[in-house]
């Protein structure tokens, strides 16, 4: 499968990323467009801090035993036998957020504007599968490869 | 040995020079392009506050605003005014020097090339005087007085530079300026921490600049250098790498003073220099045209024969013009002089020297260029651009592009040498438009940068897109360089115009894009604007005009397009000036800015859509004014 | 080999899962008194229209196909013949070369006197229990809840966005004191009560009328107070459907005889939706002959979201002396960490639930925090932060 590998240590802060992935989920537009300040365009990723003030890229890494589809009980979180990737059904979902918890990482969370679904990475399905936020990162700090499943 | 940069140069409108750069072994903007391709979004929405050490803040949707309590309205608003106040600085700083530059050759009874020139300026500021030197320095004093009053005095001459009704709106809105470096003090301390947090405020701030730019910056010092160093005269020109003759010793200048090389210019033909030059082994010693101030030396081409042979190219050519090998030293006195062309000169052994020590290079040598020294620091100059060429003309390979350009530009545009074409009157071109023979103006100004699709790409091809729609364009600007370059101002350039344009310039002789210079002549077309809507009766913001900045790279662009605004007009640009990020900003250029001076930004980076833009506004002004 | 998985909830679904994903060719039969695979978390949105019984499924529409798996539904397992591994059914039976035994748990009906016997009363454990339900309380107009845990506030939500008022019994002093602690608990009911929830806390049911034709009528509280009922939901606690097992004796690979498993609620273990998904994980793998002993994931752990307020608790509710207890709240926000020798062994957060996982695996791991040089508050995977050779994250602690 593909993961998005990171190497925390480039990692500049930049919040590109971020960006990146508030802009590929929207229909239309460019980055100089986006309501910056509407949580309707939330990122999936986030970059978190140590003690130490070092950049720690946090991007769901689709796992190869992925807490959040087990503790899904809707059957929305799935991870395909095809992709390795975990997708997401929003229609599914029962909004327990049983996913946000259980995740041992918390990369997960519940969306901001509505709470009524889960902010969850899908390795950019729209996209051909290209993250955005891979191709905006300045600094190679994250790169997809083929991992093993 | 030869070494070859393995990434991908960025695309040029112009693919001779485009092909030219891939293939140097030199490292260029062109090849930095691509390893800068990421940008980061919150810098280019314009909401990345660094001004307390609490940031830098950034806004996102779980921290809508700074540490201090600064929304994005705000960072923005004090971002966009200290890059306004900055572009405005860098062009008072222009005008102070030209001014004083004028008053001291005045004082020293030295030549004034321009005398109609003088006399227009005297006519224009109510300025009468013994002789030409006393009213010279009369007019230069009353720039200087206006330039350092303070905030809340007016300067004098905005009423007399301006047009009546534009003066009137300005005098509504609270928007004329006071001293012009007070404006710039007021706009960086505006936008310091914990001040003003009105982005209402901060834009209106922006047009006081931008008319303290525009009439000063820009206007007085075209007219001032037309005094000093003559008057633009039409005439024909060689434009392009081509123009640099090998066997010369060949001096790149760079920057937007043209006052400032005044007496060193002389001596480059003084015999004992081509003596001194001729024994080195050389023809001569010429100078060669690249950014604004080569554009200056070219609209005055008529005065600077011998030791000009034409602009080579624009800011970002000028790495490839060092790379020819065949330039000995670059002679800087303002921007835009690239600090990558440092290692290039390192690299070829050319020799910088800076005559401002406000442009002060890294690896150049900066001289005392004051208007006292200036013999003396000539000499030195001189006797270093000699010893140079000497020990490093063997040393270097030359790698010259002989086929790039081409000789049959049409130059030495100003409003004067234009009106004076259509007999001294502007009733020819009013008459053309309301034909609709023209459909309309543009002004294509401002920089060229290499983002988007590349160097020059949207403003050659905006320009194309232009003429087809029987638009004339007007270029002002390192614009100027990059369409000249690719032939657009050339009469054999008719034939890409829409039929009725073609028509125009082919009776004419004349190319469909008029080559006005440096990007201080956007200051001449505002002269134009204001004489055809005198002619006509009518405000600035109904004439059949839009501004265009296809391609604006920098903050007096920015400034530039302040002015734009002021006038009254639309202002395209290629790129957004990092705005995006304040909805309240947005309104307010884009929407707002209709109601209070007429004008409106527009951004679009696409030429086809542009034009199309450009050429409904100036369709629905023909309406205005009941043209069809 | 042949594999009878009895039960089509979590536990029973993730083990087929499993099995078919291990062994490809293996026959698997699943038997179940369910007609419909649904998730139980779920009922309280059908009782309040939210979702249809497709809508409460979780498994791919085709689940049974695509993975070679028999279903036969409607079949209540009556029997276990562990000699001849054989489980009977009304109207036949079925051999077995491994059996998991997943029939879940049923609701537990206290002896209250006048209870037994009445109709109108239902707990809220299934599919047929919610139907009943929401038939019911169409034309119901006294509808009593007993209990305020989570099932009970389910049964609550689901008949408010009916339009109903119910009024919940508890003997406790606040909703969901087994979830949450009093002041996150309070926001719940707070918006229960806006919604027309009546509270009664402290009260014991103590008995059930019943009208001449055997309906409830009226529930009387502590022996003194009579409040008119014609539908009454008992959730007050499950008893696992353990009465097949051939054993009580659960072996730490989660089997309970000679080629006989268990998982989920029928275990008996306290659970949780995870723990049911990786009991019938770890079942199946037994099954399959890959010896895997069952790890007890962390069971006291659990999310609420009534309201579009979200909350999550894990492990310890209420300090116990020496503990250290950090509370943070601000508007909408109730945060709550208790700390026991510098490792967390208890959370409450409230309001914003947003990438806080990493606490449920601090609380379970029994992580040592108290060397990060850090306020608790701003504690993330980042100070563990690690990656192995695959690109997965890892806790480096």
């Amino acid at each position: 499968m593909k993961r998005i590998l990171i190497d925390s240590s480039k990692c500049a802060g930049c919040k590109n990323c971020s960006i990146a992935c508030m802009q590929a989920r929207r229909p239309d537009g460019s980055v100089y467009d986006i309501d910056l300040t509407s949580p309707q365009h939330e990122s999936r990723n986030t970059i978190l801090i140590n003690a130490q003030k070092q950049c720690k890229p946090l991007f769901c890494r689709h796992c190869s035993n992925p807490a959040c589809v087990k503790s899904c009980m809707s059957g929305a979180m799935v991870k395909s036998p095809e992709t390795g990737h975990v997708g997401y059904d929003p229609e599914k979902c029962a909004e327990c957020f049983m996913c946000v918890m259980n995740c041992p990482f918390g990369v997960l969370k519940p969306d901001r504007a509505t709470g009524t679904y889960v902010v969850k990475c899908d390795f950019c399905a729209d996209h051909n599968s290209e993250p955005q936020c891979v191709k905006n990162c300045p600094t190679g700090a994250i790169r997809v490869e083929e991992v093993e499943q | 040995m030869t070494q070859r940069f393995s990434c991908t140069t960025c695309a040029s409108a112009d693919k001779t020079l485009e092909c030219f750069v891939a293939d140097l072994p030199l490292e260029t903007s062109f090849h930095r392009v691509e390893s800068q391709e990421i940008k980061c979004g919150f810098g280019l929405q314009g909401v990345c506050c660094r001004l307390c050490a609490n940031g830098p803040c950034r806004i996102t949707p779980d921290s809508p605003k700074g540490v201090c309590g600064a929304n994005a309205d705000t960072i923005v608003g004090r971002n966009f005014l200290r890059s306004v106040a900055a572009g405005s600085g860098c062009y008072i700083h222009v005008i102070e020097n030209t001014a004083r530059n004028l008053k001291n050759t005045a004082i020293a009874k030295g030549e004034l090339k321009g005398k109609k020139a003088l006399e227009r300026l005297c006519g224009m500021l109510d300025i009468s005087g013994t002789d030409e030197w006393d009213k010279a320095e009369k007019i230069a004093d009353a720039v200087l007085a206006d330039l350092y009053k303070p905030l809340f005095e007016e300067m004098s001459l905005t009423k007399n530079m301006s047009y009546e009704p534009r003066y009137k709106r300005w005098q509504e809105l609270g928007i004329l300026p006071g001293g012009a470096k007070s404006e710039i003090v007021a706009g960086v301390v505006k936008s310091s921490t914990n001040l003003n947090s009105d982005p209402v405020d901060m834009l209106l701030h922006c047009m006081r600049l931008g008319i303290s730019t525009g009439i000063f910056g820009l206007t007085l010092t075209n007219l001032l250098n037309d005094a000093l160093m003559g008057e633009p005269e039409i005439r024909m020109a060689s434009v392009g790498l081509r123009v640099i003759d090998p066997e010369y010793i060949n001096i790149m200048v760079t920057g937007h003073q043209h006052s400032m090389i005044a007496y060193l210019q002389e001596c480059l033909t003084d015999e004992a220099i081509v003596k001194k030059a001729q024994e080195a082994g050389a023809k001569g010693i010429k100078l060669v045209g690249c950014t604004c101030v080569g554009q200056d030396l070219q609209v005055r081409g008529a005065h600077c024969t011998g030791f000009y042979d034409g602009h080579a190219g624009n800011n970002f050519t000028s790495e490839a013009i060092l790379a020819t090998g065949a330039i000995d030293v670059v002679l800087t006195e303002f921007n835009c002089t690239l600090p990558g062309i440092e290692p290039i000169c390192d690299a070829l052994q050319i020799k910088q020297i800076c005559i401002d020590t406000i442009a002060k290079k890294a690896n150049a040598q900066t001289v005392d260029y004051s208007f006292d020294e200036r013999e003396k620091a000539t000499a030195f100059i001189l006797d270093e651009v000699i010893a140079t060429y000497k020990s490093r003309r063997s040393q270097v390979p030359l790698n010259m592009l002989p086929e790039h350009g081409n000789d049959n530009t049409l130059t030495g545009l100003s409003e004067a040498s234009l009106k004076g074409f259509l007999g001294d009157t502007w009733q020819p071109l009013i008459d053309l438009i309301v034909s609709g023979q023209i459909k309309g103006l543009a002004a294509v100004v401002g920089c060229s940068n290499l983002t988007g699709e590349g160097h020059d790409v949207l403003t050659v091809k905006l320009t194309q897109e232009l003429i087809k729609k029987d638009i004339l364009v007007l270029t002002a600007g390192c614009s100027s360089g990059g369409i000249e370059n690719c032939g657009l101002m050339s009469p054999e350039a008719a034939e890409l115009a829409g039929p009725q344009l073609k028509a125009v310039c082919q009776a004419l002789g004349i190319p469909p894009v008029l080559n006005f210079g440096p990007c201080l002549a956007i200051g001449r077309l505002e002269i134009i604007a204001m004489e055809v809507a005198q002619a006509l009766n009518i405000d600035i913001p109904q004439l059949p005009l839009v501004l265009s900045a296809p391609q604006w790279l920098e903050e007096q662009a920015l400034a530039d397009g302040a002015f734009g605004l002021a006038l009254g007009l639309p202002v395209h640009l290629g790129l957004p000036p990092f705005v995006t990020g304040s909805p309240i900003a947005v309104q307010v250029l884009c929407k707002d800015m209709l109601e209070l001076t007429g004008g409106q930004i527009l951004i679009n980076g696409d030429a086809a859509e542009s034009a199309n833009l450009l050429e409904d506004i100036i369709i629905q002004k023909r309406k205005g004014l009941g043209l069809s | 080999m042949k594999h009878i998985i009895i039960g089509v909830g979590a536990a029973g679904i993730s083990a087929a899962r499993a099995i078919r994903k291990h062994r490809r060719d293996d026959e698997i039969l699943m038997i179940s008194t369910d007609d419909a695979v649904y998730s139980r978390c779920m009922l309280h949105k059908y009782i309040g229209g939210g979702r249809s019984v497709g809508e409460m499924s979780f498994v791919p529409d085709n689940f049974f196909e695509d993975n070679n798996i028999s279903w036969r539904n409607r079949t209540t397992v009556t029997e276990i013949d562990t000699a001849n591994k054989r489980v009977v059914f009304e109207g036949g039976s079925e051999n077995y070369d491994r059996l998991l035994i997943a029939t879940g748990a049923k609701s537990v009906f206290p002896p209250i006197d006048g209870l037994k016997g009445a109709t109108g009363i239902y707990g809220l454990r299934d599919l047929p229990d919610a139907k009943a339900i929401r038939e019911k309380a169409g034309g119901a107009s006294n509808i009593v809840v007993i209990g305020a845990g989570l099932v009970g506030l389910d049964a609550a939500y689901g008949l408010v966005e009916m339009g109903k008022k119910p009024v919940v019994v508890d003997m406790a002093t606040h909703v969901l004191s087994a979830n949450l602690d009093e002041p996150a608990a309070a926001v719940y009911q707070a918006k229960f009560e806006e919604a027309g929830c009546e509270f009664r806390f402290g009260c014991k049911v103590s008995s059930v009328k019943q009208n001449a034709a055997g309906e409830v009528s009226a529930i009387i509280l502590d022996g003194k107070e009579e409040l008119a009922c014609d539908l009454l939901v008992v959730a007050v606690g499950v008893r696992p459907e353990n009465g097949l097992l051939p054993s009580n004796s659960i072996d730490e690979y989660l089997s309970v005889g000679t080629d006989v498993y268990v998982a989920g609620d029928a275990t008996g273990f306290s659970q949780s939706w995870p723990s049911a998904i990786e009991q019938g994980e770890v079942a199946a793998l037994n099954m399959c002959g890959i010896i895997t002993p069952y790890d007890e994931i962390l069971a006291l752990k659990n999310t609420v979201n009534f309201f579009g307020i979200a909350s999550l608790s894990v492990g310890q509710l209420v300090p116990a002396p020496g503990d250290t207890c950090d509370v943070r709240e601000s508007k909408g926000r109730y945060q709550k960490i208790i700390s026991r020798d510098g490792v967390p062994v208890g959370v409450i957060l409230q309001g914003d639930i947003s990438r806080s996982g990493f606490w449920q695996h601090l609380v379970k791991n029994k992580i040592n925090i108290a060397d990060i040089p850090k306020p608790i508050w701003k504690m993330s995977f980042a100070d563990s932060y690690g990656l192995d050779e695959n690109g997965e994250y890892e806790w480096m602690t």
